[in-house]
Order: C-alpha cells, then structure tokens, then sequence
C-alpha cells in the first residue's frame, strides 16, 4: 500500500474491507456523516453483497500486501 | 482502450478542506488509462456537471472517475449526466472520498490524502473494465394479489381497485374480515369496530375489480416483479356457487355444540356455519372434521333441506392460477398463547383468567354474552377487575422482547368499558409503562385514569385461586411493596405475534422475516411498505405489531407502491444481474441452491461438436428475479457466473489498486 510503515509503535495494518453496498458500506457512510474516526488504513471496496465475495479475493489482497481484510455485510 | 476522465469534487471544505485536492487531480492524471483529470469546487453543481459532460466530448471519454461524496448519495446523478454526454451511464465508477475518507480522516490531513490518492486509483482501475450494461424492459401485469384479507388488505384492496387495477384477495378463514370485526369498539374515539368494518368488506365484495377468495391459501409462487403466476389452493367449502345464504343448513345441522373460534371459544356453532352473521362471503363452510356426514358417513340433513342444491360432499381442493404484477403480504398478526408460558398465571387452568380478545367478545353486544361482562367460569358479574398488561411482551426472559404497541390503549379502553358498564366496580392495572404516543391517545388514557382505573406499576407475580375469587399478587414498584388484589376477573393483554403460517407464506412467496418472524421491510424508514423481493409489498401487523390507524396507514401506503408500479406497462430491469458464460458452465447447478431469489433455473441447451449434435444443461438467470446480490458467482466452480458491474476482473483488479 502507498501508505508506508511508520515506526514500529507506530504501525498501523493496511486493512481492506469487503463492505455490502446495503448495509456496511452504508453504515460507513454513516460512521463519515457522524464524524466518526477510524485510521486511514481501511480502506473500502464495495460490493452488492457480502455473498459476493469470492475466497479468491481475499486471498488476492494479503497477497498483494494487505495485512487484514475484513468482509462484513 | 478505455480513455478515462476523472473529476474530483472539493465539495466546498467537505473534502478539500481536509484533502489536498490538486495534488489528488495531479497524481490521478498519471494512472493508467486516465487522460483527462480535472478538479472542481462542486461536481454536482450545473457547472460542474457541464463540466463532465463537455470533457467527455472534447477528449473522447470512454469512462469517467468522480471522486466525491458516497455513490449512494449522487451515483445516480453522474449517471444521468454521463448520458447526456451520449456515454452509457454504467460507464461511472464513483470514489468515496468524502463519508469515507475526508470527513473520518479530518485530523490527518496528509494521510487523508494518501487515502483518497488510493480510492480514486481503485475507482480508476475498475473504470479500465468497465463495460457498457443496459436495462432492460419488464411488462407489468396490471393485477395486484392480496393475501389476508383483514382490514389492511381490505384497505389497499379498495385503494388499487379504485385506482382502476383488478384486485385478488386470498383469505385463510371461511370470511374476510380478519381481526378488526372481532373488537367491539376500536380506541380512541370509541366507534364500533364492525360498524367501520364491515361496510368496508361489503365494498370489496361488490367491487367489480375485486375478486375474493375466502378459505384459501397460497400453494405456490413462480415469476418476478409484474409477472407473477399464482397458484391458490380453494380449499373445500362443501358448498358450491348456488348457495344463497337463506340459513336453512345451519338451522337444521344436528352437530352442534362446537366452540365457535370466532367467539374465542365462547360461544358454540354447527358443523355447518358462516363464522358471524356479516361474514362476506355469505356463504357457509362445513367443517368436515366434526361434520357426522364425513365422520361417520351418514347424516345428508344439510343436503336435504338445502333449497339450492348447493351442498356438495364430493367437492375437493381446487388449484387455480392467477397471473399478477404485485403481491401484497397483509397476514396480521395472533396472540401469544400464554398458557404455555406463564404458569404464574396459572398456565390457563383458570377460567376466569383471559385474554384482550376474549374481553373484545365479550363486550360486543353481537358477542356471545351479549355486551355483559360475564365471568366464564359462573356467569356472575365480576366486581373487580385487574388488567395485566405485557403479558409475553418486553419479556426477553420469558417470550417477546418487543413492546407490541397496541395494548396499552385497549386496556385503557377496557378499563373504561368496565367502569361505564359496571356500576361500583374496580379496575387495577398493573403496567411496566403507559406508552399512548398516538393521536388523542394520551387524552383518552388521562380520561380513563380519571374514571377511577387504578394505574399500578409493576409485575403480577402469581395468580392463584382462592373461593371464587382470584388473588392477584403483583409489586407496585412506584411505593416500593407487594399488593395483593382479590379479583374476580383477570385480562391478560397478552403480545402480538406473526399469525400462524405466515412463515409458510414468506417461503412461498419468496421474502424475508425478522428474527421474531415479522415480515421484513426494504428499510426501516425509507422503504417501510416493501419487501427485499421486487413486486412484493407489506401491510399491517404482519410486519409489527400495529393498532387499526397504522395499519390502515401502512395498507394505503402499500396501496400508493402498487398503484405506481402498475401504473406502467413496462419497467426497466436492473442491469447489474448475474450471467451465465454458457460455454464454460458445466451444468452443476451449485448456483441454483445458493441463489436466495431462484433466480436461477436449468436451461437445455443444443452444441454442435463435430459431426453431432449434443443437447446438454447449463444455468440460466431469470432477470426479472435476480437481485444481483453475485452469491451464485462465489459458488460457480468453472468461473462460467458473472455479476454484471461487479464482475471478478473488476473486483480483482480493485483489490490490487488498493494493495499497491
């Protein structure tokens, strides 16, 4: 990810989220119009449904460099 | 070779007082495909709009990046204007950089920066693979089916006919009506509840747009949204078209003695009956459980007397079909049967303890004591009277979590009723809390409390008899100690709950409930009549426990969406749906058990290999079903299912922008 490691203490994983378009992706609009914070590694893909989540892609993403994923709907 | 454009939004100091926006449009310009980036205070606004649209035509854009507020605010608008630029309008992909990113991030501007550099290279990346979708056109059949036929479905029936669209009731009872014409009289305003009722279900009947199926249930549903095909099983009334309603049958039938359900048991009824003398259709039922015709195979009295001709004993279960555009869910709601509950109450071994409805009964002067409120084990009139209320519901230990929002104005009303009939009588109610919020409800409430109904707060623990009265033990939690009530009468408003086999019939029509088996909305406040299923729509308590306004409400609501869908004869299908890649899918089927909306069918298809031809099975997507949720696509082994908009090489090639 374009975001480099800080100091140790300081380090932060690089997260992508599979985020259902209905619900979760929704509800992160929600945690922006709130105001909420959350750190600047999570990153969101949307998909129709958390259903549509192929293995394959999250395999995909810690091979490229995430350090999590998350797939929530 | 996609030839992409981007425009990023500062959406005033939203985004850009956070996001160094230039410095987003500059590193945007440098990705792959991208040949056009350009950045503007607001991108919704007209001029950024002709923003778009002009740099569409002047740089011959294939694709186009807006990189704002979250699509579900504004995808739907860059769509539009992508199309007047003459682009397909699934040609937009949409990067969130301002609920996801500025507006999370406002105290780390730099990262924050960084982050939206990375989202719009993902929404560019799946901008490089794109491909034009195009909706395509459903007819609508202009018919709606309602199924119940209380007052909800009534209602919305009445509604979609008068709006000039044919109409089909399916009631489960031998008449319509539902719950409504059981009450005596209906809160706050004190009107009698069949007098409002009734009127309304003679409407249906003699409406030439309506066409009523009473003693019916739903077999099977096939079809989607404006094409449905309904098969309704016309259980076997015994009693065919000729019957004119004189009455003569039930006069004469010798199996008597029956509890009559419509009374609550209350009252007894013949093996041949219609459930109240209003009951639409006028027409009887033969109960052939008790019927000593088909119990022991001779009687024929109904026959014999029957002017008509109208009995018939050989008459089976009929299948017809109805072909509609929308489908009504209207199946209201049951009481919790306490008497497998609250053994504190005495597991209903006690006849002097009931229920609200029976109470309804048995105040409605058509009812079976005739409007006296009689105690059922003697008769007698009871002196005092204590109301529970909660019984089953706000009990997470026990039943229902959920408050079931009607009871406290009914016992309220009860209270009132008892002290209005009863001279000298008392009225305790024990209550967790008086929740009245309705038009004129707290007033009527505040009436009630100032007739003289004794408001105790607090749980019964324990009813036990004693003589022949009921000692009533319960905690008033306001003074902080026990109080025990020597009553003759106890009411129980017991919890509203989904009506028996209404899980049955969201299977078979095809949508989902809640996890106390309420029929689920689209949306708790946007969409609150809808289902998740396309043409298929919710009214009344079979959604949540609701009084006679809100569902009388939710069905003109429901109404209005049928009214609108109908309205057209065609409408446009979402594109974004699963395909099937025909050549490479093996025929398994996996995708068909997965698919939450049987979607998916088996279709045959016929190959030519080399000199033969070969007929094979491969899955097919019904467009009109598909959601588009891409469920079948995870489970497809061969790759051969693909989600329109959100296709593997799409989302593939997003995981790998963002993990650069």
């Amino acid at each position: 990810m374009s975001i480099e490691n800080e100091a140790q203490e300081n380090w932060q994983p690089n997260i992508v989220g599979f985020c259902c378009r209905w619900c979760t992706y929704a509800g992160a609009d929600l945690a922006g119009i709130s105001r909420m914070n959350y750190p600047p590694t999570v990153r969101v893909i949307r998909v129709p449904c958390s259903g549509r989540v192929n293995p394959q892609f999250i395999i995909r993403a810690l091979q490229q460099g995430a350090d999590a994923v998350f797939v929530s709907g | 070779m996609q030839r992409i454009g981007v425009f990023i939004c500062w959406c005033g100091s939203n985004i850009g007082g956070v996001v160094d926006v230039p410095a987003v449009a500059r590193e945007a310009a440098k990705f792959h495909g991208v040949v056009y980036s350009a950045e503007y205070k607001y991108m919704c606004s007209e001029p950024g709009q002709e923003m778009i649209v002009s740099a569409i035509k002047e740089h011959r854009l294939t694709g186009v990046v807006v990189a704002s507020c979250s699509p579900a605010l504004h995808e739907l608008t860059f769509r539009k204007n992508i199309a007047r630029a003459g682009l397909n309008p699934y040609m937009l992909e949409m990067a969130n950089i301002r609920e996801q990113c500025s507006w999370v991030h406002q105290h780390e501007p730099e990262k924050a920066t960084k982050k939206a550099v990375d989202l719009v290279r993902r929404a560019v990346a799946k901008a490089r693979k794109l491909e034009p979708l195009f909706e395509s056109a459903i007819p609508v059949t202009k018919r709606a089916l309602i199924i119940g036929g209380g007052i909800a479905g009534i209602q919305a029936a009445l509604d979609i006919a008068d709006a000039g669209n044919e109409v089909v009731i399916i009631e489960r009872e031998p008449t319509i009506g539902g719950k409504m014409v059981l009450l005596d009289k209906t809160f706050p305003t004190l009107d009698c509840s069949a007098c409002i009722s009734t009127p309304k279900m003679v409407s249906a009947a003699q409406h030439p747009n309506i066409k009523i199926y009473t003693y019916a249930e739903v077999e099977e549903v096939k079809g989607y949204i404006g094409n449905f095909s309904v098969t309704i099983k016309q259980k076997a009334r015994s009693v065919n078209s000729k019957c004119t309603g004189c009455g003569t049958c039930w006069a004469k039938c010798p199996t008597k003695n029956i509890p009559n359900e419509f009374d609550m048991g209350m009252s007894t009824r013949k093996a041949i009956y219609i459930p109240f003398p209003q009951a639409v259709p006028n027409r009887p039922v033969i109960d052939r459980e008790r019927c000593r015709q088909f119990v022991k195979g001779k009687c024929g009295v109904c026959k014999k007397f029957c002017p008509t001709d109208a009995i018939d004993y050989e008459q089976g279960d009929e299948f017809v079909t109805e072909n509609v555009g929308a489908i009504l869910a209207a199946t209201g709601y049951d009481l919790i049967d306490w008497t497998k509950i609250y053994g504190e109450y005495g597991y209903g071994k006690y006849p002097d303890v009931i229920t609200g409805l029976h109470f309804e009964r048995m105040v409605n002067a058509s009812g079976p004591t005739g409007g006296k409120i009689l105690r059922p084990s003697d008769g007698e009139q009871p002196k005092t009277i204590v109301f529970i209320k909660c019984v089953g519901s706000r009990d997470e230990a026990k039943a229902r979590e959920y408050c079931s929002r009607a009871c406290c104005m009914y016992t309220a009303k009860h209270a009132h009723q008892v002290l209005e009939k009863i001279p000298g009588s008392q009225v305790v109610i024990f209550y967790i809390d008086v929740r009245c919020a309705g038009k004129a409800y707290e007033e009527f409430y505040l009436k009630t409390l100032h007739e003289g109904a004794i408001y105790t707060r607090g749980r019964v623990s324990k009813i036990y008899p004693e003589g022949d009265k009921l000692i009533v033990k319960g905690a008033d939690t306001l003074l902080g100690r026990p109080v025990e009530v020597v009553a003759d009468l106890v009411v129980l408003a017991t919890a509203m709950i989904p009506s028996a086999g209404s899980a049955d019939v969201a299977r078979t029509v095809g949508f989902t409930v809640d996890k106390d088996g309420f029929f689920q909305e689209a949306h708790p406040k946007l969409r609150p009549v809808e289902t998740n299923t396309g043409g298929v729509f919710l009214a009344g308590a079979c959604q949540g426990p609701k009084d006679i306004p809100d569902t009388v409400a939710q069905a003109s609501g429901a109404a209005a969406k049928i009214i609108g869908l109908l309205s057209h004869s065609e409408i446009a299908g979402e594109p974004t749906i699963s395909s099937v890649n025909e050549a490479i899918c093996s025929g398994c089927l996996a995708c068909q058990g997965i698919c939450p909306y049987r979607a998916i069918e088996p279709k045959e298809i016929v190959e030519r290999l080399p000199g033969k031809q070969v007929t094979r099975v491969v899955a097919s997507v019904n467009s009109g079903l598909c959601q588009g949720c891409g469920a079948c696509t995870v489970a497809c082994r061969p790759g051969a299912l693909n989600l329109k908009g959100f296709t593997n090489e799409q989302l593939l090639s997003e995981v790998d922008a963002l993990c650069q």
